[in-house]
């Protein structure tokens, strides 16, 4: 059987023009990974996002950025400064020819651009215009300042994650951001179902529309009980370490294995969790009262003590062996346990070789394949999210983007002379 | 409006059935009903099989009925099958869904879900891997049934794999793949992880993104596909730069808390203000925000210290940083700095918990974020909304029902009659014997 069911071209004949900071990178990935031609317009000093560190290079090196790597993979990259007049004829003629542009930044920005691309729009009533702004196009907040700490505090991720409060209730940790760069991770995604609902409705229709998009809003609905609970109850969550922020304090659950590896390691109150668990203990030779008549009793007679004493072997069972054997053999148990791994561990993980979870992307200027993470699904044989081609060097496609915009050389030419393109 | 002809919505025409249950399978499906695919929610009765997010508090309080509106209140004992219709996050994960209850242990609720799959778009399901072909419904046993069909499914570790047969929550996706580690105070501290499954979320909204591709692909050339989508993966790709540096250095990943160590930003972090568990976080992105900073601080003696003047001096002295900014934050309302410091343009945010974001954050309510809608048994309750304004094809969470979430089996009548094409009797003994 060779037919390719396969999702990674199904956007293939979509053109995606893709401009301003970090804000939309992901967006953009996103498309690209499913086939779109993502072509990055460029000012002629290069994305804000090449910026970013960490790098390949000992000093920053807008050609080294491994953030701008890791999101934009299969994108290109022309110079064009779309707030230029003197690329107006250009950016006219490359809105007739395409099916997105994306628009992303700070408020001032993308509401000037996003001006000039309502009109252009007019001229292709088919093109949609999705923007990303911190706390979208109006509203009080529209024109404050965010960075992705500002928008994971404002959206409510920060406070509901971070360490046990003391014995006596009060914090002397601070809430934690989850590193790294889920404000942006959020928004890309939502900007993709966006961009995907206006695709369809598109095919429905054959008009085009404006997305705008709020990096706050995106945030706020990724803290699952956060809300329902207060809505309801009105109670209010409280954060707490490695488990759900819940609004009583809740088991600690971190355990640490003979290799010194943090272990996610915790019991369901269900009969068949604790089977295995004695399973376990069995196993590595500890001894244990589990299945006994005399710990149903004590399960009878007093449920904390009984808790405890699950608790205390689990920490037992975990500390006996390297963090990798416990996960299987727990895994084998049917227990839902995990190492607290680094992402690293997982590069050369046979799970992820077998699903070919990586995609090996060449960097000429390093000598080196690179391996980025990029599947999330696939097909049962090939990823739906593919990725080939590392991110582009600044303006590597800008002749071949401003021909397509109907420029010969001479004007390319004076387009450079200006540094517009 | 009388006469008005209703615009079309993305995904008019579109049924999915949804077999999905807990959160992850239902955030993508609660996305698809949002631009107004028809979403069947398939459940049964039996406690084993129920929904475990139906019987999650809280609960709508003893009060809440059809005709209401939000009161909070009491909620007293209504035992777990009492509950079934009440709960607050299956309300909030599940709005827009028909809800029809169906026995896939009987081999006539499997005949009749392979009925309901020859009309359909597309199925979702999260069981654990193997469920469906158990019962002779997975990809290819459905796929003779209708070629077209979109067959997605959600599982931890991927259902091919090595890990096929492991079992995985969010949580334990987050701990293998790397988000837990990622989160939380540098080491010898442990991680702080995540206070809630972030890896059921996530992989709902790529499920999302991946249906409708599929969809319009199946729109315009009729063909189907199979999504083994894995939360594990969805973690990996959200594990921002450090698979590459790691390539690049050899060294190990670490956690750096709420600093910025990828740009030359200091200080950067939540600091404490004045109150109960009250921060705020604040991040200066150069020495012009920095100068600003300490004017509106009053210019502190020690704020003028040439060792913060710059960047690099900020960066290199940042726990002392830290503290000193802190020694200032604490006297202050954390709304009033967020204020004060917006107006000179430096980012700063406040930590905001639950009741700041739905009693107070202004940019929500201008916005129109929170959704109120209706539930047939606890009355109308507000849901979350979806972060973007689409000018032509508007998000609207209530989706085709225009109500909150399904009660359990509330939809039987609409789907098995009018959907399916079930006559009475049929329908009658179909329930008689356990089916539906």
């Amino acid at each position: 059987m060779n037919e390719d069911l396969s999702l990674s071209s199904s956007l293939a004949d979509l053109t995606v023009l893709e401009i301003g900071d970090q804000i939309g990178d992901y967006a953009g990935l996103l498309l690209a990974g499913l086939g779109a031609e993502v072509i990055k317009l460029e000012p002629p000093g290069g994305s804000p996002s090449r910026r970013i560190g960490p790098f390949a290079s000992s000093a920053p090196d807008p050609e080294r950025s491994l953030f701008f790597w890791r999101y934009n993979l299969n994108k290109k990259s022309a110079i064009v400064d779309v707030d230029r007049l003197e690329a107006q004829a250009a950016i006219e003629k490359l809105a007739s020819q395409a099916d997105i542009v994306l628009l992303a930044g700070e408020f001032e920005a993308v509401e000037r651009r996003a001006e000039t691309w309502r009109k252009l729009a007019e001229a292709n009533p088919r093109l949609i215009v999705c923007s990303i702004t911190p706390f979208g196009l109006d509203g009080p907040y529209r024109a404050l300042k965010a960075t992705d700490l500002v928008q994971m505090a404002l959206g409510g991720i920060m406070a509901v994650c971070g360490y046990d409060p003391q014995p006596d209730g009060t914090y002397d940790t601070p809430p934690i951001a989850p590193a790294m760069w889920h404000s942006y991770h959020l928004a890309g995604e939502y900007a993709a179902v966006a961009m995907m609902a206006a695709i369809n409705f598109r095919e429905l229709t054959g008009q085009g529309q404006f997305i705008d998009l709020s990096v706050h809003e995106a945030v706020n609905t990724c803290t699952e009980v956060a809300i329902p609970t207060y809505v309801y109850s009105g109670m209010v969550v409280k954060r707490q370490t490695a488990r759900h922020a819940a609004p009583n304090i809740t088991h600690a659950r971190l355990s640490t294995s003979a290799d010194g590896v943090f272990m996610l390691a915790n019991l369901s109150p269900f009969e068949r969790e604790q089977r295995a668990l004695a399973q376990l203990a069995d196993q590595v030779g500890i001894g244990h009262v589990l299945g006994t008549p005399e710990f149903a009793q004590l399960e009878k007679e007093d449920r904390v003590a009984a808790a405890v004493y699950r608790n205390d072997l689990l920490v037992e069972v975990v500390g006996s062996l390297p963090a990798n054997e416990i996960f299987h053999r727990a895994q084998a148990q049917g227990l839902a346990w995990s190492p607290i791994r680094r992402p690293e561990d997982n590069l050369d993980d046979p799970h992820f070789q077998a699903r070919g979870s990586f995609a090996a992307i060449e960097h000429p200027e390093l000598g080196r394949t690179l391996r980025y993470p990029g599947t999330v699904a696939i097909d049962g044989r090939t990823p739906h999210f593919s990725y080939q081609r590392r991110a582009p060097r600044l303006g590597e496609h800008t002749e071949e983007v401003m021909r397509r915009a109907g420029l010969d050389d001479a004007r390319i030419a004076a387009l450079r002379a200006k540094a517009a393109v | 409006m009388d006469g008005e002809r209703k615009a079309p919505r993305p995904l008019d025409g579109v049924r999915v059935i949804d077999l999905t249950w807990l959160q992850v399978g239902p955030q993508a499906t609660r996305l698809l009903t949002t631009f107004g695919a028809q979403v069947i929610r398939v459940e049964w009765r039996d406690r084993k099989a129920i929904d475990f997010i139906r019987y999650t508090p809280p609960f709508a309080p003893d009060h809440a009925r059809a005709d209401g509106g939000r009161i909070q209140g009491v909620t007293r004992g209504h035992g777990i099958a009492g509950n079934y219709d009440r709960g607050a996050y299956f309300n909030n994960t599940n709005p827009g869904k028909y809800g029809i209850t169906l026995n896939l242990n009987h081999p006539k609720g499997r005949d009749l879900l392979k009925r309901m799959v020859r009309d359909a778009n597309a199925i979702c399901e999260n069981f654990s891997p193997g469920q469906m072909d158990k019962w002779g419904l997975g990809y290819e046993d459905l796929r003779k049934i209708n070629p077209r069909i979109i067959y997605l499914q959600t599982t931890g570790m991927g259902k091919a794999g090595v890990y096929k047969d492991y079992v995985s929550y969010g949580p334990t996706a987050q701990a293998f793949s790397g988000l837990t580690f990622l989160s939380g105070l540098p080491e010898p501290q442990p991680p702080a992880g995540w206070g809630y499954s972030y890896l059921d979320h996530s992989p709902g909204y790529f499920g999302a993104i991946m249906l409708m591709a599929a969809i319009r692909r199946q729109r315009s050339s009729g063909i189907g596909c199979y999504i083994d989508m894995s939360q594990c993966e969805t973690g990996l790709m959200l594990s921002g730069t450090s698979l590459l540096e790691h390539q690049i250095t050899g060294k190990p990943t670490t956690r750096y808390g709420n600093r910025m160590p990828f740009l030359d930003w200091a200080p950067h972090g939540a600091y404490r203000c004045f109150g109960d568990d009250n921060w705020i976080a604040i991040s200066i992105q150069s020495d012009e925000q920095w100068r600003s900073l300490v004017e509106e601080m009053g210019s502190p003696q020690w704020a003028m210290d040439s060792r913060f003047a710059t960047a690099a001096g900020r960066k290199s002295h940042e726990d002392e940083l830290d503290e000193k900014l802190a020694s200032f934050t604490i006297g202050c309302d954390r709304y009033d700095l967020m204020r004060r410091l917006q107006v000179r343009g430096i980012p700063a945010g406040v930590v905001q918990k639950a009741p700041d974001r739905f009693d107070r954050d202004p940019q929500l309510k201008a916005r129109g974020y929170y959704v109120d809608l209706p539930h047939s048994e606890i009355g109308t309750w507000p849901v979350e909304g979806f972060p973007a304004r689409l000018s032509r094809s508007p998000a609207d969470v209530g989706g085709p029902t225009g109500r909150a979430a399904p009660k359990l089996g509330e939809d039987n009548n609409f789907v098995y009659r009018e959907l399916v094409g079930l006559g009475e009797a049929e329908i009658a003994e179909l329930t008689r014997e356990g089916v539906i």
